[in-house]
């Protein structure tokens, strides 16, 4: 038994468990006492079943533009990092108050502005699904710059100041020197990031753009059946997130591991 | 293209209204998803029993299901499902608790077991009475560890609040969505609500990114 675990049992382990547990209590009894067991029984999951392809395709979608969001953001993360330890000023500025302004704002906001005041400055009226695509683009642009800019600047100093004193052009510097043990230490961070991309997509679902949640509201509204319908789509949306949080937390202990091993 | 500032100082009421309503709906979820954090946190510390596996359940699963997805459960199915009514602003405030109670429980437990196993062991092995313990030698790197973390998450929950305007919550996107419907004026309202929203989190993120700074320069790792 660990020391935490020894001073939470000393100050009051059966108390806390027991409240627990009465607290549970509490919850079922109110849940069971305000059911409406007239909708309860009234429930039926057909509609699902009915509307498989169509669910299945918006399952499809939010997987695709996941990826989108983590390949773009991988590849423009990576460029807009190295461009922000660039030596040039307005550049590093430039990448700088990208990376800000897209973290300190909503992805709703930023979602809505790009498809209704964008096409005000441009001209260029965009189709919900560019709007939705380029905004989680940017988005993930954004937050995977931030990533990878912290595993640049956790690559030992020794490092770059061999690079420089072997006299290597910039080109090899960070292809070879730099990014290799930068971009191994952020691979966790990387893959927690993409799953909450994962679970951004479905804010895309206010421009209709045929993801999951957007075909459930459809599926909804045809069959007024929106618990049925809801509760099965938050539940797909639980089981690929837990899967994919699983498989990330045993990418960073596999990480943890390796990385022991070799220093 | 022009950008009239005139509309926006005509509409300005309705904009602040938006500020107050994010604010207060950011306040009272993160007064009870502490409560709630609290509570699930010391569940999972427990080590044992059911309390423990409820809480992980619960911990894990409202921090796996998306938060649109969530918001728009609650909204939508929840009051079918119970004699309850509800208005938006109330389930927007129960589903945003119990995001935070979920992020915040993993955020408390992080800063707990921060806490040096020696300076434990020392402390039980001299007999320190256990609550003088907690206040003297648990809390107090427990909070300097987290701080970064609960600033970065307030910002999140602020960034969460705006997924309100879905449910029509009249909060600063909503309001800027239905005036811009109004009066055709998307750039500028869109963009004042942008703004809004980065007058709000760049001082926190900054405060986060500071109190981060300073834990590193005292070496506490």
């Amino acid at each position: 038994m660990s020391a935490i675990q020894e001073i939470i049992e000393d100050s009051g382990g059966p108390v806390i468990r027991w409240g627990l547990l009465l607290l549970c209590l509490a919850v079922v009894g109110y849940a069971l006492t305000n059911a409406n067991w007239h909708t309860i029984r009234g429930l039926d999951f057909s509609a699902v079943w009915i509307y498989r392809g169509a669910l299945f395709n918006g399952l499809l979608v939010t997987l695709g533009l996941t990826l989108i969001a983590a390949a773009f953001g991988i590849l423009a993360g990576t460029v807009l990092a190295v461009l922000s330890q660039s030596p040039v000023g307005p550049v590093r500025w430039l990448v700088a108050g990208y990376v800000e302004v897209v973290r300190d704002t909503p992805l709703m906001v930023q979602l809505l502005w790009i498809h209704f005041a964008l096409p005000i400055i441009t001209g260029y009226n965009t189709t919900p699904v560019e709007s939705g695509m380029l905004a989680i683009a940017l988005h993930a642009g954004a937050y995977f710059t931030e990533v990878v800019r912290a595993g640049i600047q956790s690559v030992p100093h020794g490092q770059w100041d061999a690079a420089y004193a072997l006299g290597l052009p910039m080109w090899t510097r960070w292809t070879r020197v730099i990014l290799p043990p930068a971009l191994r230490i952020v691979l966790p961070p990387l893959a927690s990031l993409t799953i909450s991309f994962f679970k951004g997509t479905a804010i895309l679902s206010v421009l209709q753009i045929g993801e999951l949640m957007s075909v459930a509201g459809r599926i909804s509204n045809a069959t007024f059946r929106p618990v049925e319908i809801f509760s099965f789509v938050a539940l797909v949306y639980l089981i690929i997130g837990y899967a994919f949080s699983r498989l990330a937390g045993r990418l960073e202990r596999y990480m943890a591991r390796s990385e022991g091993r070799a220093s | 293209m022009t950008f009239d500032f005139l509309i926006l100082r005509q509409h300005f009421p309705e904009m602040l209204s938006g500020v107050v309503t994010t604010v207060r709906i950011t306040a009272l979820s993160l007064v009870l998803g502490s409560f709630g954090g609290v509570v699930l946190c010391f569940g999972k510390l427990a080590g044992k029993g059911i309390g423990h596996v409820v809480s992980r359940f619960v911990i894990d699963f409202f921090r796996t299901i998306p938060e649109f997805v969530l918001i728009f459960w609650v909204y939508s199915c929840l009051p079918l499902l119970m004699t309850l009514r509800l208005s938006s602003e109330a389930s927007a405030i129960l589903a945003l608790s119990l995001y935070s109670a979920a992020y915040l429980a993993e955020i408390l437990r992080a800063g707990i077991l921060s806490v040096d196993r020696g300076q434990l062991e020392a402390s039980l092995s001299l007999g320190i009475p256990t609550a003088t313990i907690w206040v003297r030698v648990i809390v107090p790197p427990a909070v300097r560890r987290m701080s970064p973390a609960i600033i970065s998450f307030l910002s999140e929950l602020v960034k969460v609040t705006a997924l309100l305007s879905a449910i029509s919550v009249a909060e600063i996107t909503y309001q800027a969505d239905i005036l811009g419907g109004q009066t055709f004026a998307f750039l500028e309202f869109l963009t004042a609500a942008g703004a809004l929203y980065f007058v709000i989190i760049f001082p926190l993120s900054m405060a986060a990114r500071y109190s981060e700074h300073r834990l590193h320069r005292q070496g506490v790792r």
